[in-house]
């Protein structure tokens, strides 16, 4: 067990590190975070297309598919140093590894490349009105008719559906087998008759969360499928088995730099803040209370950081991942909550304000991170339906 | 035209579906104040607003009978 980077590892962080600055300006940075909310525009493309000439993207997919067949530490370096500066590069959360361990080659060839260079984004369609934690519940149906199927629902909270160009969606191909049993997978354009989008405006969404906020998304959808008629090779994996194709997916897409990120990003802003902040001759740096906070919260990030790389070890090793992306996926969310709590308690009322609110601190970042925060313990598989999967497949305990 | 399960109003199907805008990359949008509609066991729901749709989806089966699809 080594724990140390390689002096290529570090020489890489340091080239990319060199490239942020040259970069990854201000405005590219305002356009980049927008994204969230409207998907990507011009001047991130132009960014990205630069990373993607230095191989940077899609690091450790195979080469035959646009990637480089390089390392995922490597990749992971990459990302996590991208990320900070809000541009996730990483293919965690893109639908990408799942394609990759259980699509056809046909599909293979067609979206790794393509989301690899960005021209491909899913929205996740999983969630429906009253199949959330338990997901397998979920109602919409797809049926059979020729060399096609016939899609029939509705999900909640397709958050980037107003934007992708694809959704990745589960819906029920057997209605009377087992409830895990009965559900298949399918990828397919946004722009498919039948598809309806209708917005769900989140606590970000008014006013508009500044840049920095690690949980900004403003806008999430209610998407609609009445009569969506796709070609059966539009399923991904094998008819009825969507359920472990599903899970197998969500778990992979939990390793990557960007979610650990996503949670200890302000444990870095406030460290810069109180560091760079001086009141009355004085640094807040220099107030024990605030430095014994710090610290602590501090040390929670590195066990975040800790734990993504032991997932990234296992996957990278190709051993068998069954509960550390789930225990990752209630550490980090935990954190963020108690460190965004122990930031406002540091920052007192102005914590509290908003963006365009006078007084609020850095434009509102800490108070805008502080109500997103809980998002992340909620989205992507919640902390409680997590801590069933360590109980799992973790301790060996039943099904609850 | 459908009725709502709920509250029994007429509900015009297709202005519940009304195309009001597209998305990027060419889904439609509707409007989020327009009545909405929910699928449950393998038939479309019509409701007059959010708060019929939500006590139908707290329970359904009370509500089943009283309107179509
Ligand atoms: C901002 C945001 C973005 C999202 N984006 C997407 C997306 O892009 N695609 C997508 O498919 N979904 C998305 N989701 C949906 C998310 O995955 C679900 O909200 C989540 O799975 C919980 O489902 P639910 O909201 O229906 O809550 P419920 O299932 O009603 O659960 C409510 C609460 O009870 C807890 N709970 C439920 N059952 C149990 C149990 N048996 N034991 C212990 N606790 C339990 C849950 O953990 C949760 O905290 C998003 C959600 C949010 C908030």
């Amino acid at each position: 067990m080594d724990f140390a980077f390689t002096p290529e590892q570090e020489q890489l962080r340091q080239e990319v590190r060199d490239f942020i600055a040259e970069n990854v300006t201000d405005s590219v940075r305002a356009e980049v975070e927008d994204a969230m909310d409207e998907g990507h525009g011009e001047e991130y493309m132009k960014l990205r297309a630069k990373i993607a000439e230095r191989g940077w993207i899609g690091i450790s997919f195979p080469k035959e598919y646009g990637g480089q067949d390089g390392s995922r530490i490597d990749q992971y370096i990459v990302e996590e140093e991208l990320a900070r500066v809000g541009v996730n590069v990483g293919l965690s959360g893109s639908g990408g590894p799942a394609i990759l361990a259980a699509g056809t080659e046909e599909q293979k060839q067609y979206f790794i490349p393509r989301l690899i260079r960005g021209e491909v984004t899913f929205a996740l369609g999983f969630t429906e009105p009253q199949a959330g934690a338990d997901l397998a519940g979920l109602q919409t149906r797809a049926v059979r008719d020729g060399d096609d199927y016939i899609i029939n629902g509705q999900k909640m909270y397709t958050s980037s559906a107003h934007y992708a160009t694809h959704i990745y969606m589960m819906a029920r191909t057997d209605p009377d087998a087992p409830k895990h049993k009965g559900i298949s997978i399918f990828l397919f354009p946004m722009d498919t008759p039948g598809v309806t989008v209708r917005p769900l405006w989140t606590i970000q969404n008014d006013p508009p969360a500044p840049m920095g906020t690690t949980y900004g998304m403003g806008r999430t959808n209610e998407t609609f499928f009445e009569d969506v008629r796709v070609p059966a090779s539009s399923m991904l994996g094998e008819e009825n088995m969507g359920w472990y194709v599903g899970a197998m997916g969500l778990n992979l897409d939990r390793v990557g730099a960007s979610r650990y990120l996503i949670s200890v990003r302000r444990d870095e802003d406030i460290v810069n803040w109180v560091k760079e902040n001086e009141f009355d001759g004085h640094s807040p740096s220099e107030d024990p209370e605030v430095r014994d906070r710090i610290a602590e919260m501090w040390i929670e990030a590195q066990v975040c950081r800790l734990m993504t790389l032991r997932s990234m070890s296992i996957v990278e090793h190709g051993g068998n991942f069954t509960y550390e992306g789930s225990a990752e996926k209630v550490w980090a969310p935990e954190h963020g909550v108690r460190t965004t709590e122990g930031i406002s308690q540091i920052l007192g009322p102005y914590a509290q304000l908003l963006n365009g609110s006078i007084g609020a601190v850095e434009d509102g970042v800490f108070a805008h991170n502080l109500m997103g925060s809980f998002q992340s313990g909620i989205n992507h598989g919640s902390v409680q339906v997590m801590r069933d999967q360590v109980a799992r497949r973790g301790l060996g305990m039943p099904r609850g | 035209m459908a009725k709502d399960p709920v509250c029994g109003k007429d509900i015009d199907e297709e202005e519940a579906r009304q195309q009001t805008g597209q998305t990027r990359f060419g889904a439609a949008e509707v409007d989020p104040q327009k009545g909405t509609r929910r699928f449950h066991n393998g038939t479309w729901f019509y409701f007059c607003g959010l708060e019929c749709r939500s006590k139908f989806m707290a329970s359904p089966d009370s509500f089943i009978g009283a309107g179509s699809s």
